[in-house]
């Protein structure tokens, strides 16, 4: 390290303008196409499992939704598109009936038959699997495959949303020979599927490397190789990508937008998250036992603040617990409602008697988690509350999950996986969910009966209904609804998915060329 | 060379003491960390099923039982199966080894070429202004965190100045800033201490004679000022390279590195068991078999320790 004092102040003096202009980083300007052909991606975590039906960590289903297929595809639009099924309906009350795509191959050159489709979906529930999507595909009761090209599901009672649920995590379909042959740890280790990328090689925390299926039915993706790597910290990343080492990274945090926007070579682009974080309430402990209590803590939150000051305005507040965007979202309900004076009447109407209320929060499991928490507990002592905010591990955090153990609020990211309240509210807070700490018998019937009912006038209603309960008793405090915000090299054309569900097809992919 | 014999009899018997209680501690915290089941089985899984995969994992047995089967394990070098990775845990660790031998050997080696003659120099021209430069810097490289070094170097030397790649391993090219992030600490502290342990032989009775009787400057410090300096520098080198272990933490994070530090981390947070297990033992065993070749090199240094 042979710098004098002076070289180093004078990289100092470079570091710290460089800091206040972002425009100042750019080194040179870069072409607005490519001819590249490698796609390179970076997330902020390694992926821990390639078989599907073993994680829904966000890291793993970003690559296991490239490397398989589901029978339906979940575009960006949110509506459902043929995947390896072609087309579906419902036979009767219980039935639904696929047709598979034909001359579809598996990586490894195998076709794709329907007995793979049952086997797959058989074994995300087969108990001797243990797989970590048990619950996903848990209204079906049994599946035929009468021929190579039919798939006929029963389910147990009705179930309108399987085509969405099938589209989602659990969904991929696996390969019965293959996974028979090789055992699941080597499936695991070179996983086989029908997407537009195959595996080649991973290394744990470098990367993973993938190529292009060039018989993709879909049509072969825009490059040859596919890249994903893991960079933990932000400030790498983002500097990786200024640098133009990497064509995609996920996880941009708001007040880092401006680096990615101002530089010659990169934008953003963001969707919508298809959820809602919120702070979920242990409502059988007192005082948060007691709606009014839970009301005043709703309406002690500027939640408008916390979305302009902490997220820089790439959010909106929330107002029912249906995510925008999901069917049944109700347009006419107002923003969930921020009125201090109101909230110091309800505490004092519930007989309040200044017992502590505790967040446990996360560091960075959802994003600003411990900011937010922060900011919150600042609201709520102004309003007469004693709050405390304790920080706790992400272990911790998913034992206390497990056992319900929770001492007052903490951070949660419900999502929607089918675009429907079955697929987020009634998935979360229904009677065994990870939010049952709450029950109101009428919210119970309806959200059962939505569940199994194929009258969608219905369906509507009874949701409508369940929201009306909901923001009587708070079992969530919904904050904020995000936006997922991407950094991207301006080369590149891809529209994320809300649902965190990355693909890289040829649908919503494709490298600028000259 | 009378004696040598026991005296590497005894540091090995020293060396295998610490690498049993390194293991034991690292077994009795790990277990005191919580339990690794929650976090492998979805939030919803029933209590049946957390019994089962307990039990296939061996940790509803007794705690004595469970540590008398690790010792025995280790012994016939088996660190049990990795929890969240599903294969042996050796294999796991032994990759990411690899990476972290890579960079730490990298960053040791440069630090030491650049810290000796940096720290040599400053002293033979005491008071210079070579000296005060070498020695301002040094004193920012001890005390900078690794942190904020490593994102520095990506700042300047990456991005701004495109000298090399932002992070990742790869070539050598990949290899320069984060060595130069992990070494920045030792080759500072190494540069200093050369300099005062110099300083220090310079002013000695044996230099004076040997100047007086007409000695070349050259085999002054050759001859007499090297070789009895040596002895301190060896010492802080060898513990250096356990500064470096720990430093690897920080520095294969921010440049995303995939070595053992990263990986004890993680593991850590998933809880597995047999991951940071095998992890640590290793990683105590190249600082003991470093520290051990220190203790050698400094038996042929100084005599006086062989006689003790």
């Amino acid at each position: 390290m042979k710098l004098t004092r002076r070289e180093l102040l004078r990289g100092a003096a470079a570091l710290g303008a460089a800091g206040a202009v972002p425009g100042a980083l750019a080194g040179h300007a870069h072409a607005q196409t490519t001819q590249k052909r490698e796609l390179v991606v970076a997330q902020g975590g390694d992926i821990s499992k390639l078989d599907p039906h073993f994680s829904t960590s966000s890291n793993d289903i970003r690559v296991s939704f490239n490397i398989f297929d589901n029978l339906t595809s979940r575009h960006p639009d949110g509506k459902l598109y043929p995947g390896l099924a072609t087309e579906w309906k419902l036979q009767g009350q219980t039935t639904w009936a696929f047709k598979l795509r034909q001359g579809v191959k598996w990586h490894n050159g195998d076709p794709f038959t329907s007995a793979d489709a049952k086997f797959s979906i058989e074994r995300t529930y087969d108990p001797s699997v243990k797989t970590m999507v048990a619950t996903a595909l848990s209204t079906i009761e049994r599946i035929e495959a009468p021929d190579a090209s039919t798939l006929l599901v029963h389910t147990k009672k009705p179930d309108p949303l399987l085509p969405g649920r099938l589209a989602f995590y659990g969904g991929q379909i696996v390969p019965k020979k293959y996974l028979d042959s090789v055992g699941p740890d080597t499936f695991n280790a070179k996983p086989v599927g029908t997407g537009p990328v195959r595996f080649v090689s991973w290394v744990k925390d470098d990367k993973l490397v993938l190529e292009a299926n060039p018989d993709y039915w879909g049509g072969k993706p825009d490059f040859d190789r596919m890249i994903v790597r893991a960079i933990p910290e932000t400030a790498p990343r983002i500097a990786a990508l200024l640098k133009g080492e990497l064509d995609i990274i996920t996880q941009l945090p708001p007040d880092q937008e401006e680096r990615v926007i101002g530089h010659a070579s990169t934008r953003m682009v963001g969707a919508l998250y298809a959820g809602i974080y919120v702070l979920g309430v242990n409502s059988k402990r007192p005082p948060l036992d007691n709606p009014l209590v839970k009301q005043a803590l709703s309406l002690a939150i500027d939640r408008e603040a916390i979305v302009k000051e902490l997220w820089r305005g790439r959010g909106i507040v929330p107002s029912q617990p249906i995510a925008k965007g999901d069917n049944h979202f109700d347009p006419t309900l107002p923003p969930l409602a921020y009125n201090p004076k109101e909230a110091r009447e309800r505490l004092k109407k519930a007989g309040y008697k200044n017992e502590e209320i505790s967040i446990e929060t996360t560091v960075a499991y959802v994003s600003q988690d411990k900011a937010m928490s922060e900011a919150i507990a600042g609201m709520w002592k102004d309003v007469g509350v004693n709050v405390k905010v304790e920080v706790i591990e992400f272990s911790v955090r998913a034992q206390k999950n497990r056992e319900k153990s929770f001492k007052g609020l903490w951070w949660g990211d419900p999502t929607s996986t089918l675009g429907d309240p079955d697929g987020m509210m009634w998935r979360l807070l229904g009677p065994g969910g990870p939010y049952d700490y709450w029950r109101e018998t009428k919210f119970d019937e309806l959200g059962n009966a939505a569940r199994f009912s194929v009258d969608e006038k219905f369906r509507g209603e009874a949701y409508k209904e369940m929201t009306k309960i909901f923001l009587e008793n708070f079992p969530w405090l919904p904050v904020i609804q995000p936006y997922e915000d991407y950094g991207l090299q301006k080369h590149v054309e891809w529209t994320p998915n809300p649902n965190q569900q990355f693909e890289i097809r040829r649908f919503n992919f494709k490298f600028r060329r000259a | 060379m009378r004696g040598f014999l026991p005296f590497i009899g005894h540091r090995l018997f020293r060396a295998l003491i610490a690498l049993w209680l390194v293991s034991t501690v690292v077994f009795v915290v790990m277990r005191l960390s919580g339990d690794p089941v929650p976090l492998l089985l979805p939030p919803d899984a029933p209590t049946s099923e957390i019994t089962r995969v307990r039990h296939d994992l061996g940790l509803d047995r007794p705690l004595p039982v469970q540590y008398g089967v690790f010792l025995g394990n280790i012994v016939r070098g088996d660190f049990g199966r990795s929890i969240h990775f599903r294969q042996p845990a050796f294999t796991v660790v032994r990759g990411y080894l690899v990476a972290t031998l890579e960079l730490g050997l990298t960053a040791f080696v440069l630090a030491t070429l650049v810290a000796l003659p940096v720290g040599l120099l400053s002293a033979m021209k005491r008071n210079s202004l070579l000296d005060h430069a070498a020695m301002g810097v040094a004193l920012i490289g001890q005390s900078a965190p690794t942190f904020f070094l490593g994102i520095l170097f990506i700042m300047l030397l990456a991005l701004k100045a495109d000298l090399f790649p932002t992070s990742g391993r790869g070539d050598w090219r990949n290899l320069v800033l984060p060595a130069l992030t992990l070494g920045a600490f030792t080759m500072a502290s190494i540069a200093r201490l050369t300099r005062s342990a110099v300083l220090e032989v310079l002013g000695a009775d044996y230099i004076r004679t040997a100047r007086a009787k007409g000695v070349a400057e050259v085999w002054v410090v050759a001859k007499h000022t090297l070789k009895n300096a040596a002895i301190p520098i060896v010492t802080i080198t060898g513990l250096q390279f356990g500064t470096l272990l720990g430093g690897a933490v920080v520095t294969e994070t921010v440049f995303s590195w995939p070595g053992i530090g990263r990986l004890a981390v993680q593991s850590i947070y998933n809880r597995d068991y047999p991951v940071v297990q095998c992890t640590v033992f290793l990683a105590a065993l190249m600082f003991i078999v470093i520290n051990f070749a220190i203790d050698l090199i400094y038996g042929f240094l100084d005599p006086r320790v062989r006689a003790h």
